[in-house]
């Protein structure tokens, strides 16, 4: 049986007091300071300016030491490099120190299977809770051969004994943990390599992305000690990132799809003017904190887009009026909104009928990202678009939907139903049952198909973490920092680390503009 | 001991470090590093800057070879050497010396040659600048141990 965490940490008894500590920097006024912390902290200390004396020192022997910080800027060997030999020679935990607050960099640090990544410069307080990296750590190798080591193997035993565990995990974890790291809470992660990774694309690749089951992928890959459910759940992330790749790669066509397929439905003049709300430079400025983004939704200028399109474009087709809320926007694809924003957006909805001014600053938050598409959907139709999530998942949603030439009354009903989803069900449920009405339902997934609901449970948490938590200031920096930026590598974070790799990548430097846009957004310090 | 003279140069040793602060010499991560100093490592202040200075000053020498011909500028090792001072600047709570990093590290990126040469001066003259006033202040701090008397702990909220 497994022991509890609290069991565990009795057992070690003087655990975390004589730690054992590597701590590799090149620098060696920070590597002086480092020393001198983690020795406040109890630790016991070895230090080298050398990544490769470090190895060396590792290498000679794998139980001298219980944890890795080390700085990621070297010159004798890139830090990620360093942190990938000992994940995978050792099985050690190691943390990341840099000065580097780029996202790009902790995303590198997190994907090459960085336990933790540190700003500098680092302070005590962050140094005092490492250990508990090394008791994860170790407590996910017992998982792992205890589960593949059971009696009757089977793959339904083995996740029912495996929900189990993740339960008691969870509890004992919530209970004892100070850190949010959602990481913890989860099912004992297998750890997506590049070489894992490579063969499960090359399974994936021989039996056809369509194809593609998780049995047989797993029997293809044949590796120890992987479950179908690993797999399964690596093959979704995978196929939905997929789908954003090919989202993106048809953008181009669809702006102009969605232009005319617009012009035809609306048959109003009065579309015009939104085309011209292009990319307005987002500044700083707007962003105070990422606070502001996640919470603060003006409803009031957010209406008034609303407002100004419905009545712009759908007076002839549409009822403008509070219960039928849902129907105005029903004929153009509607972004995830929160579902608070909703609420008020339709409450004041007829007490403002045209005359609100759009701030430009919607238009600014939307369009910040160069990569927008459909101007004339976004800047109407995406009032809650501030973060750079919801930009990309407007983008990615609206072509969606518009790349499949849905019917008019219909366009929105077949949206990306995971963020839909997730958005719509994470948040608190807030919708005014008087203005949901049948056909709309953009909160209730109603139009949704079954292979969606699936896809529901594993978005759920992640966007019940990331939009409840509301924690833009202390923070885990690891976590916060993947809140922030793509959702597909928050979603990384909560369930595999490091898995992936290849396509995010790609969507990494395709989407270059959201670290660009959001610095002056976040809170990283 | 004399009280009053410890009390005098205690005073004076106060007021010293708290206009470094107030100047923006320093910043709260010295604090930190004051906080880490006691009877176990009693110079542990005066040996961190004293590292960093040495950093400072082979840094910046490094990245002067890397800018001094108009025609063939390494801006690769430059930006790395800033980097690596910004690094150690800020987790010496070196206020200013950070600053100019901040400025050095934009110029570096547009590959501003000019611009990354008075960058360089800059931050040459306030680590300059900073090793003489610790200096100062680690004096003080001397003679007030000479004087039988205890360094005070400031703390700047």
């Amino acid at each position: 049986m497994t022991m509890t965490i609290e069991q565990e940490i009795e057992v070690l008894d003087q655990f975390p007091v004589g730690m054992r500590v590597l701590a590799v920097d090149d620098d060696q006024t920070c590597l002086r300071i480092l020393q001198t912390l983690l020795h406040r902290c109890q630790y016991h200390v070895t230090t080298t300016n050398q990544a490769q004396t470090a190895l060396e020192l590792l290498r000679e022997n794998k139980n001298k030491f219980d944890l890795v910080i080390s700085d990621v800027d070297m010159p004798d060997m890139d830090g990620f490099k360093l942190l990938e030999l000992v994940g995978l020679e050792m099985d050690l935990p190691v943390i990341m120190l840099s000065a580097h607050s780029d996202p790009k960099y902790v995303m590198k640090g997190v994907k090459h299977g960085a336990c933790d990544y540190l700003l500098k410069p680092v302070r005590i307080e962050e140094l005092k809770n490492i250990w508990q990296h090394v008791v994860r750590k170790s407590k996910l190798k017992k998982n792992k051969s205890s589960v593949s080591n059971g009696p009757g193997n089977s793959d339904k035993a083995n996740n029912n004994r495996k929900r189990k565990e993740q339960y008691e995990e969870e509890e004992e974890e919530e209970r004892g943990n100070e850190n949010d790291d959602p990481t913890a809470q989860k099912k004992p992660r297998v750890l997506w390599t590049h070489e894992l990774h490579n063969k499960f694309l090359a399974a994936v690749d021989h039996l056809g992305v369509e194809k593609a089951v998780p049995k047989k992928i797993l029997d293809l890959m044949n590796v120890d000690k992987l479950t179908r459910e690993n797999v399964a759940s690596h093959l979704q992330k995978f196929r939905v990132a997929l789908k954003k790749v090919s989202d993106e790669a048809n953008q181009q066509a669809n702006r102009v799809a969605i232009d005319s397929h617009l012009m035809q439905m609306t048959s109003h003049k009065g579309l015009g003017g939104f085309y011209h709300h292009r990319a307005i430079p987002v500044g700083s400025g707007q962003f105070h904190g990422g606070a502001t983004m996640m919470r603060h939704f003006p409803s009031n200028r957010n209406l008034g887009r609303v407002n100004s399109l419905a009545g712009g474009m759908f007076q002839s087709s549409f009822p403008r009026n509070h219960n039928d809320g849902g129907n105005i926007l029903q004929g153009l694809p509607l972004p995830p909104l929160e579902e608070l924003q909703i609420n008020k957006a339709f409450q004041s909805f007829d007490s403002q009928q045209n005359s609100l001014m759009v701030a430009p600053n919607n238009l600014l938050l939307l369009d910040g990202h160069p990569q927008s598409s459909s101007p004339s959907l976004n800047p109407g139709f995406s009032p809650h678009f501030e973060t750079s999530n919801n930009k990309q998942r407007l983008e990615h949603w609206s072509n969606t939907v518009l790349s499949t030439n849905m019917p008019q009354s219909n366009v929105h009903s077949k949206p990306d139903s995971l963020e839909w989803t997730a958005f719509c069900d994470s948040a608190t449920p807030l919708i005014n049952p008087n203005m949901d009405t049948s056909s709309t339902s953009f909160c209730r997934n109603t139009d949704f198909g079954s292979s969606n609901a699936a896809q529901t449970d594993f978005f759920h948490p992640l966007q019940m973490n990331q939009q409840h938590a509301n924690n833009w200031g202390p923070m885990p920096t690891e976590a916060q920092v993947f809140r922030n930026c793509d959702p597909k590598e928050g979603l990384h974070m909560a369930s595999d680390a490091g898995s992936l790799d290849d396509i995010v990548n790609s969507l990494m430097t395709q989407e270059q503009s959201p670290t660009d846009f959001s610095e002056g957004g976040w809170v990283m310090v | 001991m004399n009280t009053i003279v410890v009390g005098q140069l205690q005073r004076q040793f106060q007021d010293y470090i708290v206009s470094l602060y107030q100047q923006g010499y320093l910043d709260n991560q010295f604090t930190e590093l004051r906080k880490l100093q006691d009877e176990g490592s009693p110079d542990f202040v005066a040996e961190v800057v004293s590292l960093f200075f040495d950093d400072c000053a082979k840094l910046i020498n490094d990245m002067s070879t890397s800018l001094e011909r108009p025609d063939h500028v390494d801006f690769k090792q430059v930006d790395s050497g800033v980097h690596q001072l910004k690094g150690s600047s800020s987790s010496v709570g070196a206020r200013r010396v950070k600053s100019v990093c901040i400025a050095f590290k934009e110029c570096c990126d547009v590959q501003n040659r000019e611009g990354c040469l008075r960058c360089l001066q800059q931050v040459d003259y306030e680590y300059k600048m900073l090793k003489t006033k610790l200096q100062d202040l680690f004096n003080l701090e001397q003679q007030i141990l000479q004087a039988g008397g205890t360094i005070p702990q400031v703390s700047m909220n």
